[in-house]
């Protein structure tokens, strides 16, 4: 006890006299850095899945296409469950002077669970919130409205029913899940249903279940019923209808994920030299206590309380500390994130006492374990002989992290590759310093004043420290040149992904003879010419021969897909929004050749040269798998999973597609068209553009509030790689000034170190942020590869800007201070 | 301790110490044999660079011999692990060196209590006021090694190495960073305590006066040892 007592009495005045402070700074910034990343990813991940769910209009939804069995309904309720159910089937609606084509829902009075409902009431005011039509209403989209000639107030009827029209249905929060619905849309009150008589036996109906409830309670029931859904139902979920929505939610998870990797990074490097710094100070201390009798065992129990003091409270403080950095990031990132986001999941509280006692354990066990080994005799030896310590840990360590960090992107391939990267990264630099540390050595050699050459030289002095320094250093300074200019550059790329003209209207069924005068009257009307495609239903028969069958494939995707027809289309030249990930692009000549999108063909086990057999109207196309591509389903253009060559399919193709831009205030043109091209039907996608707009911007907010911790990060690494050789400089000074160095030489020499430490450490970090960022950009975004080459002309000279300056205080005090005060301190 | 006088505490016997440095076997210490006695003051002087301070280390236990044996308090060091001896000294052996090796981070009389608390004794904190009185530090006890003169840090460092009642006390140069004055101090002081505890006393020296006032004197010379006086 009394033991006990001394070691922490020990440990208490380290801390008090400063010697723990850089340690613990550097624990409590690791920590929260890795915490406040990890409780804002949590919470905005979780926050997505609630916008998700408004998009759903519940938590969870089962589409059918015939009346789901009322047990369905009755076990949701009795696992507390809030349900709600509408039914779409298509329709005439008919008012005294037109008739119209509808797709009608008719929806219950606790419709929607979730999201909110955006329409525009007779009083011309809009209304947000969970409105529905009242018994004897109904709501219509502006489509129906301009195609029936009406206006609110006026009556209308469906079937045998005759309703008020009382409000312009503007959103629904699950119309864009409700399949971009080709008609015109039209909402009543389900109790009104049975009045019209539509939906009798042989309705072609859907049926739609919602519920909603405590997450835990959902997944239960979630996972009760799906095995036992009927035929012809399945469970929709928000990712599985909007692949532009996934994809946006995939590409912040893996960028919130690379931010959390950096801080990890960057706070473990600063931690690594702290922990080096303070256990390289214990050395002469530990050979008195062994002096004075202490046994090995108890001086690494006594160096192991205090890291394990260290690891507990620090991270308890990092732990709560995160917790609120988070909330002000949230704060900033999301104006009303208190109410829209949830709060963080109770177990990440532990993450920042575990990933502190992870880093310590991992980065001080070494050191420790080789101050058990000080002899005893060293207590009698001026100088302290340099002992290796196991250097497998901290890499290991830090390495662990990263992957722990990682873990948020949910992608454990790319992180994989992240995680080589870093490592990848660490090897070249360390190898790059020790190729420095000779080089300064060389340079060093040359006679003259004492000046820049010393200066250079005092790396070659310390060469395992100098090589530390600049990995630590260039990590620290690749992350923060890839938060500032790489991260500037994907946000931009990402946002631009999706550009403000990206097209929101699209028009099927368009006739090969009608595209002159259909593009004359977007000439007209001064709007940029349409993507227009032509369009073949086919449907897969065989694969090398084999007869394809839905149930042979577990995947819901690859099922539909093999079950029924698709579009398949024709092109000259790969489409621009693709990308050619294996094989060629076909030459003009080329009759019997597909090319298909990449996971189209893994979903059903297609590979690169595999026979093909479509039924395309009724005659069969033979050709081979030549080319796979990804596809940018979220850049709205005309995409295709199945493309062939033009002799192969344009005398086959029955109609065009087309897609296209229209500013808001030119949205009528699509009725124009609609009207001058009676078969045409055209569809808007506008509101579903905007959500994802919305989304990818709000994400980048987050992704770019994070960036402040991580910059405090790199911060501290800077000051830590600096302190690390801080003694060392001081003591060199000190005796440079008692044999009669002038201010300036000292001056001279200080600075020739940190520009040339600054210079090299930046060259390797700008090439490390280049390469980093181009990954960054291809692997986590599916951007086109990209190199930006100026980066490490960046680094260069960010390097010797920001190293000298960072040094600046240590650089004053070496030149103010008096040579006795450092000797005698010695 | 028994305080029978003729109580043999440390004999070393035969003891040669090599390095081996670039290939080459380089012997520091031959054929040392010494006894050391209850009470006993013994001085150890030579020339800078004659192996003073290895055949200390030797004979505290800190290092090991090539060859040779060092017995201290009946137990022969090589069969003691390096635990074993740290538990030895612990219990019976005290330290001053020439550079003080005070902690830093500890007062003056956390300083002298560090042994008795690694020892698990109680009192300490009184045995070490007491003793820091003895030394003339009464008024120094929550002042820092920093803020003493290195006078006062030997003061302390004596202390501490007498607050334990060590049988045995090793000196590695012990007036070698202190002026004349300071120095005298020391060495009153370190007299004193050796004839009130009869603590054995093993100093390592370049200071005549302080030879001087040892019971025996040995020379080392060329990593021989001979008695100068006895």
């Amino acid at each position: 006890m009394k033991r006990l007592a001394a070691a922490w009495r020990f440990a208490w005045r380290e801390l008090l006299s400063g010697e723990l402070t850089l340690l613990a700074l550097a624990l409590l910034v690791a920590v929260c850095a890795t915490s406040s990343v990890a409780f804002f990813a949590d919470r905005v991940r979780q926050g997505l899945t609630l916008h998700a769910n408004q998009l759903l209009a519940a938590d969870l939804a089962i589409e059918s296409d015939a009346p789901l069995p009322s047990s369905l309904v009755l076990s949701a309720r009795q696992a507390g469950l809030q349900v709600s159910g509408s039914q779409t089937f298509p329709s005439m609606v008919t008012t005294a002077g037109a008739v119209a084509l509808a797709s009608l829902r008719a929806v219950p009075d606790n419709y929607p669970l979730r999201g909110e409902m955006r329409v525009r009431l007779a009083d011309g005011k809009v209304r947000v919130g969970a409105w529905r039509p009242a018994p004897g209403d109904a709501w219509a989209d502006s489509r129906l409205m301009a195609r029936l000639g009406i206006r609110l107030g006026d009556r209308l009827r469906l079937g045998n029913l005759s309703l008020r029209l009382s409000g312009e249905l503007l959103r629904e929060p699950d119309g864009a899940l409700a399949g971009y619905s080709f008609m015109p849309r039209l909402l009543f009150n389900q109790a009104d249903v049975t009045a019209t008589g539509l939906l009798g036996p042989g309705a072609r109906a859907r049926w739609r279940l919602m519920v909603s409830g405590q997450p835990v309670a959902v997944d239960a029931w979630r996972r009760g019923v799906e095995a036992r859904l009927p035929a012809g139902a399945r469970v929709e979920s928000v990712e599985d209808a909007r692949p532009e929505l996934r994809s946006a939610m995939t590409r912040a998870r893996r960028f919130l994920g690379l931010t959390a990797m950096l801080t990890a990074t960057l706070a473990a490097a600063a931690m690594m030299l702290a922990v080096r710094r303070f256990l390289a100070r214990q050395w002469q201390p530990v050979a008195v206590l062994r002096c004075l009798g202490l046994t090995g065992t108890e001086i690494t129990g006594l160096f192991a309380t205090v890291l394990l003091a260290l690891a507990l409270i620090g991270g308890g403080l990092g732990s709560a500390l995160g917790y609120g950095v988070q909330a002000a990031l949230a704060g900033i990132a999301i104006p009303d994130a208190g109410e829209t986001l949830p709060p963080p999941a109770v177990w990440l509280i532990g993450l920042g006492p575990a990933s502190a006692l992870l880093l310590l354990i991992g980065l001080a066990l070494p050191p420790v374990m080789a101050l058990r080994r000080v002899p005893p005799s060293a207590v009698l030896r001026a100088e302290v002989p340099p002992r290796s310590v196991g250097m497998g840990l901290p890499p290991l360590a830090i390495l662990l992290l990263i992957a722990l960090s990682l873990w948020q992107m949910d992608d454990w391939r790319l992180a994989g590759w992240l995680l080589a990267g870093m490592s990848g990264y660490f090897l070249v630099a360390g190898g790059a310093a020790w190729c420095l540390v000779l080089g300064s050595r060389r340079l060093s050699r040359g006679e003259g004043a004492i000046g820049w050459r010393f200066g250079v030289a005092a790396l070659a002095r310390r060469p395992w420290l100098a090589v530390l320094q600049v990995v630590a250093l260039s990590t620290g300074l690749m992350a923060l040149l890839t938060l500032t200019v790489v991260r500037t550059d994907l946000l931009d790329a990402w946002r631009q992904s999706l550009p403000p003209d990206a097209p929101n209207q699209f028009v099927i069924n368009l006739q090969p003879d009608q595209v002159q005068d259909f593009n004359a009257m977007f000439a007209a009307a001064r709007l940029p010419m349409p993507e227009i495609a032509p369009i073949a239903r086919g449907r897969l028969l065989a694969i090398n021969g084999r007869p394809v069958q839905p149930a042979q494939y577990r995947d819901e995707q690859a099922q539909r897909l093999a079950g029924r027809e698709f579009n398949l289309s024709w092109r000259d030249a790969p489409p621009e929004a693709n990308r050619l990930v294996a094989g060629q692009w076909w030459s003009t000549a080329a009759v019997d050749e597909f090319s298909l999108e990449q996971e189209m063909a893994q979903a059903m086990g297609i590979r690169l040269g595999d026979l093909l057999t479509f039924d395309v109207a009724g005659t069969q196309l033979v050709g081979r798998v030549t080319s796979l591509r990804t596809v940018a389903w979220n850049s709205f253009r005309l995409n295709f999973f199945v493309l062939a060559p033009r002799a192969m399919l344009a005398s086959r193709a029955t109609s065009l597609v087309a897609a296209f831009y229209l500013p808001p205030a030119q949205r009528g043109f699509a009725d124009r068209l609609v009207r001058r091209f009676a078969n045409l039907t055209a569809v808007d996608v506008s509101d579903v553009l905007d959500q994802v707009r919305e989304v990818i911007d709000r994400l980048a907010q987050a992704v770019e509030a994070l960036f402040v911790l991580t910059l405090c990060a790199g911060v501290l690494v800077l000051w830590a790689a600096l302190g690390a050789t801080r003694d060392e400089r001081l003591a060199d000074a000190a005796l440079m000034r008692a044999l009669g160095a002038s201010r300036r030489q000292l001056r001279t020499v200080v600075l020739a170190e940190l520009l040339w430490l600054g210079g090299f450490t930046g060259l390797l970090a700008g090439s490390g942020a280049m390469l980093l960022g181009a990954f960054a950009g291809w692997k986590l975004l599916e951007l086109p590869l990209r190199c930006n080459g100026l980066l490490p002309v960046l680094g260069l000279l960010c390097g010797m800007l920001l190293v000298p300056l960072a040094g600046w205080p240590l650089l004053r005090r070496v030149v103010r201070q008096t040579p006795l005060s450092t000797l005698q301190a010695r | 301790m028994s305080d029978d006088p003729k109580v043999r505490v440390l004999s070393a016997t035969h003891l040669a110490r090599n390095i081996l440095f670039q290939g080459e076997t380089i012997s520091i210490l031959h054929d040392i044999s010494l006894d050391v006695y209850h009470g006993d003051s013994v001085a150890i002087v030579g020339v800078s660079g004659s192996g003073k301070s290895t055949l200390l280390s030797l004979l505290a236990g800190l290092d090991l011999p090539t060859s040779g044996e060092v017995v201290l308090f009946g137990q022969p060091l090589m069969s003691l692990d390096e635990d074993g001896r740290a538990l030895l000294r612990r219990r019976q052996v005290g330290f001053v060196f020439q550079s003080f090796q005070l902690m830093s981070p500890l007062t003056a009389l956390e300083n002298v209590m560090l042994p008795l608390a690694l020892a698990g004794e109680t009192n300490a904190r009184e045995r070490a006021t007491d003793m820091l009185a003895r030394v003339g530090l009464a008024h120094r006890l929550r002042h820092y090694p920093r803020h003493l003169s290195g006078g006062e840090q030997q003061r302390v460092a004596l202390a501490r190495a007498f607050v334990g009642g060590p049988a045995l006390l090793f000196a590695d140069e012990p007036t070698g960073n202190l002026d004349t004055v300071s120095g005298a101090q020391v060495i009153e002081l370190l007299f004193e305590l050796n004839r009130e505890q009869g603590t054995a006393l093993v100093l390592v020296t370049h200071d005549a006066d302080l030879a001087e006032r040892c019971g025996t004197v040995y020379r080392l010379a060329q990593g021989r040892l001979s008695a100068e006086r006895s």
